[in-house]
């Protein structure tokens, strides 16, 4: 079980730690700036953190020490000829790096090798810790992207990677808006299948293109790596063939509409979200904040409130304000309101952090 | 030659936290125009670049370059002269970010 938590918020970068049964700030870094993202690789214990800092762009810091010192290193960065069109009307533009908005790390054969998403809907592979960074053309290149749209941000974006703990060759990415793709040579060539999946925001011809569907966040099984969860736009969707084919499951309660999905590492049919109000308002149904949990692939749900906040509750949680340890036995979300819960029962009761925090964009087990 | 100062808010960037201090920093800079003298400083503190440049080689939307107390009317034209007692000055745009 893990007893670290990095938490990335518009005000810097927290690092919680467990000590004797309460979890408190052990260590701050980048205070005042926006850190939208931290990403733990577990292969050499290296800390990865994305800041945001609005009039001077998006920036890496790396840290060696869990923490107490961090080096700026490159970000990926788009040249002359990308341009970003996008299908929803736009006019053409240069591309240029809006956010980084997911970091994964490659295969434990492949040591130093990181996957970097990003806006404007690039995705860049770096194979020295982030040194240095490549444009995967492949995926750039495809005559869907055109289609491609931003949902939330202007520009479309890749949030989510999932390397196949089986093949680091197969990768899976989520991109908003612009369907799932997968690739089983490293990036070389891709493919996007979406078969299930639907867009109701979308004219009735198109609902069902793949390049503009707009899965909000995708995850995978560890031990079961063709089972992927996705909490899209339009509700909820489970793969049980490594993402050729979706199934909706509808009874997600009380909402189908969400950010945040996690998978249980062992488990493929235990999975959690945080549904709200759908999709124009983004806030707990009736102001009562609750995780829905199923146990059994989702073909039914608990919905959780112990501990939770069950009136005047607004809170809403991110894309990847949700997390998991590593042997799924603890969960963790923060939301946008800066508050923080954590659960050592898979999500049963829930303890809040006593901070006060600044509006979360992410949390991961460290 | 022409001197380059960084607003507070950029300059913070360059230095070490630990000894952080607050406030401008300026830099000797070499060259005959805006974009000469930039490049001048970066040579010298190469991670500025990022900071004040995007990708596409633009000065940043929401930062303002001023030389002489005139802002630059097109961040992407950065071929203007300048003297050798030229004071560019950089800051962040109050537009947004």
């Amino acid at each position: 079980m893990s007893d670290r938590l990095l938490v990335s918020t518009r005000k810097g970068l927290f690092a919680l730690a467990r000590q004797h049964g309460d979890w408190r700030i052990e260590r701050t870094a980048f205070l005042g700036d926006n850190v939208t993202l931290a990403h733990v690789d577990t292969r050499d214990g290296t800390w990865y953190a994305a800041l945001n800092l609005g009039h001077f762009g998006v920036k890496l810091r790396r840290s060696s020490d869990q923490g107490q010192s961090w080096d700026e290193v490159a970000v990926p960065a788009y040249s002359a000829e990308d341009v970003v069109a996008t299908g929803d009307g736009k006019p053409p533009a240069p591309a240029t790096l809006r956010l980084l908005w997911s970091l994964q790390s490659g295969g434990d054969a492949e040591p130093g090798r990181l996957w970097a998403g990003t806006i404007p809907g690039g995705l860049f592979r770096s194979d020295d810790r982030g040194d240095s960074w490549q444009l995967v053309k492949s995926l750039w290149d495809r005559p869907e992207r055109m289609n491609w749209f931003g949902g939330g941000y202007d520009f479309p974006g890749i949030h989510s990677i999932c390397v196949d703990p089986r093949d680091s060759r197969v990768l899976r990415v989520g991109i908003s808006c612009g369907g799932v793709w997968q690739s089983t040579d490293s990036g070389a060539s891709w493919t996007v299948t979406t078969k299930g999946m639907f867009a109701a925001y979308m004219p009735p011809e198109r609902r069902e293109d793949p390049a503009i569907q707009d899965p909000h966040c995708m995850v995978q099984c560890r031990d079961a790596p063709d089972r992927l969860w996705v909490q899209h736009h339009n509700g909820v969707f489970r793969s049980d063939d490594g993402r050729l084919s979706w199934n909706d499951i509808a009874n997600v309660p009380p909402s189908v509409f969400g950010f945040a999905v996690a998978v249980h590492p062992r488990d493929p049919q235990t999975a959690w979200f945080v549904p709200a109000v759908k999709d124009e308002r983004r806030y707990p149904v009736d102001g009562k904040l609750v995780v829905a949990r199923t146990r059994d692939g989702g073909a039914t749900f608990d919905t959780l409130h112990t501990g939770l906040p069950q009136e005047d509750a607004y809170d809403l949680v991110y894309r990847h304000g949700f997390a998991i340890d590593q042997d799924g036995a603890r969960l963790a979300f923060g939301s946008t309101t800066g508050n923080l819960w954590l659960s050592d029962d898979q999500g049963d009761r829930w303890q809040a952090t006593p901070m006060h925090l600044p509006p979360i964009y992410s949390v991961t087990f460290g | 030659m022409p001197k380059i100062v960084l607003a507070s808010g950029l300059a913070r960037w360059l230095r070490d936290a630990a000894s952080a201090q607050s406030g401008e920093t300026a830099i000797e800079t070499t060259g005959a125009s805006l974009g000469d003298a930039l490049e001048n400083a970066f040579a010298q503190h190469p991670s500025l670049r990022g900071y004040v440049i995007d990708d596409q080689g633009t000065v940043r939307h929401h930062v303002a370059v001023f030389v002489d107390g005139v802002a630059i009317a097109d961040k992407t034209r950065l071929q203007i002269s300048v003297r050798q007692s030229t004071e560019i000055y950089i800051m962040q745009a109050l537009s947004g970010g």
